[in-house]
């Protein structure tokens, strides 16, 4: 594990990186320039820092790559390729998002961009004996979700065909997949939440009011106060889940990361009001883009509800992270 | 005792941190009878501090007391985290209250780095011991949040500060926790202008058996007298009890800070573990009881990771700033998330119930509400956020 003031470093010169390409090109390709910065070395080296430092900038560029195919493909042992995507569980959910009938598979789930093209590798059965199969492109019916983040490049994907191939797959395996997902699209979150806060926080010292910056109002102040203590906690769920990592710290720091984004919306599109309100701010994109990644892997509400049903069925509350 | 000093500066020394813990806790299981509450709670305060001094004492005489203390005051040495440890696994288990055992974190160290060395030497192992008990004489009636107010006045007697071997205090303190259970009372008074703000500020280290002294206990809104006023009628004080300098009071004060945002919540933290889990063990198991104890769940662990990071820095830069007011606004939060989880699960518990269990969580949920003015209210800490970590400038 690399240290935090080196990821620091790592995460500025990706979103330079990525802030580069697209201002030069809207439409950059961001795959592109993560493979140029050499994102699958380091994935496969240090997964739990390429994951903080890789989604973090692509949250606060609010940019959008197929990146999470190939955390989901390397944590089950498949060699990450553009060729091949990973069909996500529905929104909101995280059961595996196929099922095998009479030597069929049948499968409905969400997908990135890549899955338009390429095969797709689909997770069928129960967490706890699942199976997989790479499905030929041709099996895949699949098309742009628009939804309320058309930007977001994820699409709605139907598979169905012959489960010739399929295997058994460690269920260790998929709850590890499952848990460094979790933390991928939480430290996208935690990203944007920070850029959220900063437009926010900018907007407040600019707009003048009753002749002075709204930032001097005390309940515009504690509005961002409260926005930065949501950061600050997501922040260190996602450290726990590096330096304890777990199914459980991972599906926390994803709860966290729900909830954090709840706040931090609210508060910032309090500030920023009028001008937060239009489509030429950029604010509306972070927001629309933090909707769409709290229904992956689970939402807070779900994931809340998931963790106190295990509370309550072994009565105790375990304390997971020490000193 | 194994386990003696270790240089636990830094996160290569968590293994040895683990080691302890595992020591630590094999001989609180050993000692579980000795140890244990002499009855099941509720506890009055009478009780509930009787039992801190009781455990502090065997602690004490077993040698775990003194483990992250420097042996300039009579401890063995070692990273603070060894005290963060021992609080919280007395917490976890119910031993102590953690609020009123964490107060040896904002009081020995003021008299380790502000008293005479002598001095310090000689009181700070009663403190540990269990043998006195501290209390701290910030706030005032007019001086809360707003502590650089305060009021109560310092003269030196003859009327010379440099050569005055006396000073003579008279004033008002209020929210003296345990101050009708101390022995000695770490006191900010006013020795310059009224107002010189925080410029003039002196701490002195009181007895308070003192002639002069009157203590008053508060009736909290628990029914509990944890809280007292504390009058100062021309109470004579030692010069040689200054701690600090003459007029460096507000330094003494905000010493603290790093001490009560860092061991003193995660003591807290593992307290209200403990409190989640019997919740658990009383809540009905349907789906909005999973809802609201996962909730409850989802913002003590966070608060954890957080504080937990928080000791770390502190432990590798021996420093903390205006950070800790996020750690504060988490600590307050949880806190009272947990207990509205209890009202809300436990029908009736809180507001109908005659049990004692129900006394418990009862005072406790009181308390609870609390925990988002004392230490600084929820608004200061938010002002603090505003001005200090997100530059937004004055706000006047």
């Amino acid at each position: 594990m690399i240290d935090a003031d080196e990821r620091a470093l790592m995460e500025k010169s990706v979103h330079a990186a990525i802030a580069d390409a697209r201002s030069a090109d809207e439409h950059a390709d961001v795959d592109a320039v993560l493979a140029r910065l050499g994102w699958r070395e380091m994935l496969a080296d240090q997964p739990g820092d390429a994951i903080a430092v890789v989604f973090s900038a692509l949250g606060a560029t609010n940019a959008m790559a197929t990146a999470l195919d190939d955390v989901l493909l390397s944590a089950l042992g498949w060699e990450p390729s553009a060729g091949l995507a990973v069909l996500l569980p529905r929104f909101a959910g995280w059961e595996p998002p196929g099922r095998i009938e009479a030597g069929a598979v049948r499968a409905q789930g969400l997908a990135t961009a890549r899955a338009g093209a390429g095969d797709v590798l689909v997770m069928c059965g129960a967490p706890s004996e699942p199976w997989s199969v790479a499905m030929p492109a041709a099996s895949a019916e699949s098309r742009p979700l628009r939804g309320i983040d058309s930007e977001a490049g994820l699409r709605s994907v139907r598979v169905q065909g012959s489960a010739q191939g399929a295997a058994r797959v460690d269920p260790e395996a998929w709850s590890a997949a499952l848990a460094l997902g979790r933390r991928a699209v939480a430290h996208q979150i935690a990203g944007a939440s920070r850029a959220m806060l900063d437009l926010a926080c900018a907007h407040a010292k600019e707009r003048v009011q009753f002749g002075r910056p709204i930032a001097r109002f005390q309940a515009v102040r504690h509005r961002l106060a409260e926005a930065l203590v949501a950061v600050e906690a997501l922040d260190a769920a996602l450290a726990a889940a590096r330096e304890t990592p777990g199914p459980e710290t991972a599906a926390l720091a994803k709860a966290v990361a729900g909830r954090t984004a709840r706040a931090v919306t609210a508060h910032c599109q309090q500030v920023l009001a009028g001008i937060g309100f239009t489509a030429e701010h950029p604010f509306h994109r972070f927001l629309k883009r933090t909707f769409v990644l709290e229904g992956l892997f689970g939402s807070a509400d779900e994931i809340a509800v998931d963790v106190g049903r295990r509370l309550l069925a072994t009565r105790r509350v375990p304390t997971l992270i020490e000193l | 005792m194994a386990f003696s000093k270790t240089g636990l500066s830094d996160s290569r020394a968590a293994s040895g941190l683990a080691e302890y813990r595992g020591e630590l806790q094999a001989w609180l299981d050993a000692k579980r009878a000795e140890l244990a509450p002499r009855h099941d709670p509720p506890w009055t305060l009478d009780e509930r501090v009787a039992q801190m001094q009781r455990v502090k004492s065997i602690l004490f005489d077993a040698g775990w007391m003194q483990l992250g203390w420097p042996e300039r005051v009579g401890g063995r040495g070692g990273s603070p985290m060894l005290r963060t440890e021992l609080g919280a696994a007395l917490a976890a288990r119910d031993l102590a209250d953690p609020g009123l055992f964490s107060l040896i974190e904002v009081l020995a160290p003021t008299l380790i780095d502000f008293a005479r060395p002598e001095l310090a030497a000689e009181v700070v192992p009663r403190l540990l011991s269990g043998t006195e008990l501290w209390c701290q004489g910030f706030s005032e009636p007019d001086s809360g949040s707003d502590l650089a107010s305060l009021r109560c006045r310092a003269v030196p007697d003859g009327g010379d500060a440099r050569a005055a071997s006396a000073w003579v205090i008279d004033g008002q303190k209020v929210w003296t926790s345990l101050a009708q259970y101390s022995d000695r009372c770490v006191l900010l008074t006013r020795t310059g202008p009224l107002d010189s703000r925080h410029r003039g500020i002196t701490a002195f280290f009181v007895d308070m058996d003192a002639p002069g002294i009157t203590v008053r206990p508060l009736e909290m809104i628990n029914g509990e007298r944890e809280f007292a006023e504390v009058f100062f009628d021309g109470v004579v004080v030692p010069a040689d009890r200054m701690l600090g300098e003459l007029n460096g009071g507000w330094a003494v004060a905000m010493s603290i800070l790093p001490y009560e945002r860092s061991s003193c919540f995660w003591q807290k933290v593992a307290f209200l573990y403990q409190r989640l889990g019997r919740l658990v063990e009383l809540a009905p198991s349907d789906d909005r009881a999973a809802e609201v104890v996962g909730n409850a769940y989802l913002q003590l662990h966070a608060l954890r990771a957080r504080s937990r990071a928080t000791q770390h820095r502190l432990a590798e830069t021996g420093t903390l700033g205006a950070e800790t007011s996020i750690d504060k606004v988490l600590v307050a939060t949880a806190e009272q998330a947990t207990y509205d989880a209890v009202r809300r699960l436990l029908s009736g518990m809180v507001e109908m119930d005659d049990s004692a269990a129900a006394e418990m969580w009862r005072s406790e949920y009181l308390y609870s509400r609390a925990a988002t003015i004392y230490g600084g209210t929820a608004e200061v800490q938010r002002n603090i956020i505003a001005r200090r970590l997100l530059g937004l400038g004055s706000d006047e």
